[in-house]
Order: C-alpha cells, then structure tokens, then sequence
C-alpha cells in the first residue's frame, strides 16, 4: 500500500486528468469524486460570474469554466475568492472573437464581486460641500474601477437589470465603471475619462493639489471629488 | 436557550430564520464562506448569531491531508471562531488539498497507521490554533480503498481518545457509505462510542443518475430518507438522556423554510421522546 502522501498525490492527479486511467479511474466510485470537485468549481464561478453565464448559457459556461479549472485549479478552498484569472483566461480564448466585449464583461463582474467581499470601513460623515476642502483623500476598501475599451458598462448594466434588455445595441466606444459599497450591496455605476483618471491618482496616493495638476485646469475638482465621496468611492483622510 | 436541533442557513431564509420562535433552533454555516474581509454577507451572519446559537462546519482543513492544515486558513477560521463565538466547530475526517490545489470534495483515504498518526497530528494542530475541542465528522464514501488497518468507528474512537476531539456523526452518510461498500449500518452505529458524540447531522441522498440505487450520492438535496429517520432513532436510543445536537443539512434545491422547519422539528421530537422504545424495533 502506498504511504498517504503518494496516494493523495496519485488520487489528485486522476481527479484534475482529462480522462483518468488505471484501477482507481475504472472504479464506478471515483467518477463521484471527479464529479463532485468539478461541480464546485464550475458552480463557484458561474455564482461569482453571473453576467457571463447569461451571456453563455449553462452550458457553454460550463465549458468556459471547466477549461479554466483545468488551467488555474483553485489553490485555496476559499472558492468566494477563486477565479481572479477567469476575465484574462476567456479573453484568450479564441473563441470569444465573436464575443469582443466578454472578457471585459467578466471583469466587471469580478469588481462587483471583490467590492462585495472587501472590508468593511465607516465613512466619516461629509462636512457641508461647499466649505469641504480636505488635503487627502483615500479609496474605500470597497471601491473597484476600471476603464474599457468596449462598452461592457452598458451590456452589463442591462443583464444586470430587472427591466431586462430587449433592443440592446450600445454604441460601440470605451466605457468606465465604478463600482461602490454604500450601506449594504455593491453598486457599478458608469464613469467619466475624469472620474477614472481621478479615482487612479486617489489610489497612487496623490494629494489634493497634486490632483488638481494631474487632471488639468479646466477640470472641476470640488464638483467631481464631492460626487465620488457621496456615492461612498472616496473618503477624505 | 439549549441548541436542540438546528438547520443549515440560508441567506433567502435570513428574515424567517431570525423569526422562527422554536426553542432550541440554532443554524450552521461552512465556514469557508465567511473567510472574506466585510460586507454585506459577514453582517447578515452578525445578525443571525445574535439572535440564534450558531455552528462552524469547515470543509477545507484537509485533517486527514499527508500535510500539517494550511496555517493561513486555520488563522482565517480561528478570526470566524472568535468573532461568532459558536457553540460547535466542526470539520471532517477527509482531505482536500494536495499539492498546492484544492479539491472541493471529502476525499477517501486508507484508515492507516501512518493515516491514524497524521490525522491525529492535524486535530493537534487545529485545536492547539482554535484553542477549543473541534468535532470531527464521518465522511460519505464511494470508493472500496484497500490498505485500512482500523474500522471507520476504531478510527474515530481512536481520534478521541489521542486528541480529545468528539465526534459528529452524519447519520446519512453512514447510509450511504453502508449501502456503497457494503456493510450494515445498525452494526456501524452500535460500534460508535456514543459519549463522543457532540453533534449530529441528518441530510438527504439520492441514487448516481448512471448507476441507480446502487451508488448512493450524499447530495443534500432531498429530504432525510425514512430508512435515514430509523438510523437516528436507534442512535439516539443508544445515546440515552444526553441526545447531541442534530442538524437538518440541506444544501441544494432548497424548499421553503417551513419545509425545512417540518423535517427539524421532526429530529427536535425524536430528541424529547428519547426515552421511548425506538420505533425500529
């Protein structure tokens, strides 16, 4: 009998094998196990990616998932947090030609899904707007933006809708997202050029004058940094 | 309030779960959920334990892994055991890691010497971290391994008594891993040391959509089989005035929470009447 170490390894490798050869793969048994990981895991990712399986459908998704697994197999069993590598996995897939805007669609739900689980932080109450000038500002723990080359924002605002989207034809241009965590859920939110531009110098520790050269004189910095703190993305430190 | 039987949580449950007014109703989660940094989901569980008794299940310290538990998820359970204070923490005599990859899955091993000394050396370590007694529950299995030195049951006493454990005991999946090796569960329930039993665990299976009734799947996903109903009765006969806390596990195609509430009030009256002559006689 192999030492428990050798078993365990020769049993992972049959569970993670296209098509398991050998005593243990003929067993009727064992196709419970490969079954039951593989489930998990597809399961995992289309809750974490639910805009991309309705793009999908069950069984292409399925596939998509399956082929992801066999390439970047979780490495903890934490699966809230697994699949980080699923966006850039699709958008290498040659297959997803034909679906352009997917891989950025599967990155606006991954944003969503790190602003659901991020760490939790108090907002300190916004004094009035007008007198507000603090020197620092500070991404919530929550706060996930991004910017785009295809008009993912659009085609995921509308999966995402309860009004569903049945003449769905956005204008093929860039777009960008904020997604936020005011009070309980997450919220993505389409943004400006200036607003990703700003949230970007925020997170590299720029300081309010220093943002102010950054994005240039003719931008209204109080207008656009009271808007970002009231929708809970920036805090003043 | 003395946690008498319990269901597993489901957030589409939370309102009715916090309203239920049954004496003794407690819940479980797997903790592997709530290893996240904030938000919404760790509060609705902040708001769950402060009305209700809760329990930690974990379903990837890989106890019976051919290495120590990962220290960084035993750290993240040991921040769940402090911050939600539950009445049980339990986890299973499985594995789930290998080689740097986790497998979301109970995995089979050979109840080996080697395999006795290891687990042992793990419940060691994850106590020492906890800081408290973990329960450690019998797996579902599927596979006839060779290479056991003990029985299921001589494996877990033996737990018992090298680290101090207790046990949960999953009534279905001594069902279902009797009915798919071979063996007669009254026999493996009578072999158990009934006085480490801390908690229980009734659940659901179904036939393997290929094979039929002849490979059972502890899937969670049906109501407790009568034949599983009969287990529990003989073992809380057996266990006498001190029945252990019993959980209603349901984890897919998910009824409504009265459906659920029906099948533990259900285990909550076989737990009162344990007095009585049990029904299978």
């Amino acid at each position: 009998m192999p030492d428990l170490a050798q078993f365990q390894d020769a049993f992972a490798e049959a569970l993670l094998a296209p098509e398991p050869v050998g005593r243990l793969a003929r067993a009727p048994g064992f196709a419970v196990y490969r079954n039951t990981c593989a489930h998990g895991i597809v399961e995992a990712l289309r809750a974490a990616y639910p805009t991309v399986d309705c793009l999908l459908g069950e069984d292409g998704f399925t596939a998509a998932a399956l082929g992801f697994r066999a390439e970047q197999p979780p490495a903890s069993p934490v699966l809230s947090r697994y699949g980080a590598g699923f966006p850039g996995f699709l958008a290498r897939q040659p297959w997803t030609s034909e679906l352009p805007y997917l891989a950025d669609v599967a990155m606006l739900d991954r944003l969503w899904l790190e602003a659901h689980l991020a760490a939790d932080r108090i907002a300190p109450r916004p004094p009035a707007a007008a007198a507000f000038q603090p020197l620092r500002l500070a991404l919530h723990p929550a706060t996930r933006f991004a910017w785009l080359e295809t008009p993912a924002v659009t085609i995921w605002l509308a999966h995402r809708s309860a009004d569903g989207f049945d003449d769905l034809a956005p204008e093929w241009r860039p777009e960008g997202a904020l997604v936020t965590r005011m009070g309980g859920a997450a919220l993505l939110q389409p943004i400006r050029r200036i607003e990703h531009r700003l949230l970007g110098a925020v997170a590299a520790g720029a300081s309010v004058p220093r943002l102010g050269e950054t994005l240039g004189r003719e931008a209204d910095l109080p207008t656009l940094i009271a808007r970002l703190i009231a929708c809970g993305a920036i805090l003043p430190v | 309030m003395i946690p008498t039987a319990g269901l597993s949580f489901k957030a589409v449950h939370l309102a009715e779960a916090l309203a239920a007014p049954a004496a003794g109703l407690w819940f479980e989660v797997h903790a592997e959920n709530y290893m996240i940094d904030g938000g919404p989901r760790l509060a609705m569980l902040e708001t769950l334990r402060r009305e209700k008794p809760l329990s930690l299940h974990g379903v990837g310290l890989s106890l019976a892994g051919a290495a120590d538990p990962d220290a960084d998820h035993l750290a993240a359970l040991k921040s769940l055991v402090r911050r939600f204070q539950p009445f049980l923490v339990s986890e299973h005599l499985a594995w789930s890691r290998s080689g740097g990859t986790a497998f979301p899955d109970l995995l089979p091993f050979a109840r080996s010497r080697e395999a006795l000394a290891r687990v042992a050396r793990n419940i060691d370590i994850a106590q020492g971290a906890l800081g408290r007694q973990i329960l450690i529950e019998n797996p579902s299995l599927y596979l006839a391994l060779d290479g056991h030195d003990w029985s299921e049951t001589d494996f877990l006493a033996e737990l018992v008594r090298r680290t101090g454990c207790r046990l949960l005991i999953d009534v279905n999946n001594v069902f279902v891993s009797a009915r798919n090796l071979g063996f007669a569960p009254e026999s493996y329930l009578d072999a158990l040391p009934v006085e480490a039993i801390g908690e229980i665990h009734l659940a659901g299976h179904k036939p393997d959509p290929a094979l039929g009734a002849a490979l059972l799947i502890d899937s969670h996903d049906a109501p407790v089989a009568d034949d599983v109903w009969d287990l529990y009765a003989r073992l809380l006969a057996r266990m006498g005035a001190l029945p252990a806390p019993t959980l209603i596990e349901r984890d897919g195609d998910i009824p409504a929470f009265a459906t659920l509430m029906a099948e533990r009030n259900r285990a909550a009256a076989l737990m009162r009447h344990r007095g009585r002559a049990p029904a299978y006689a």
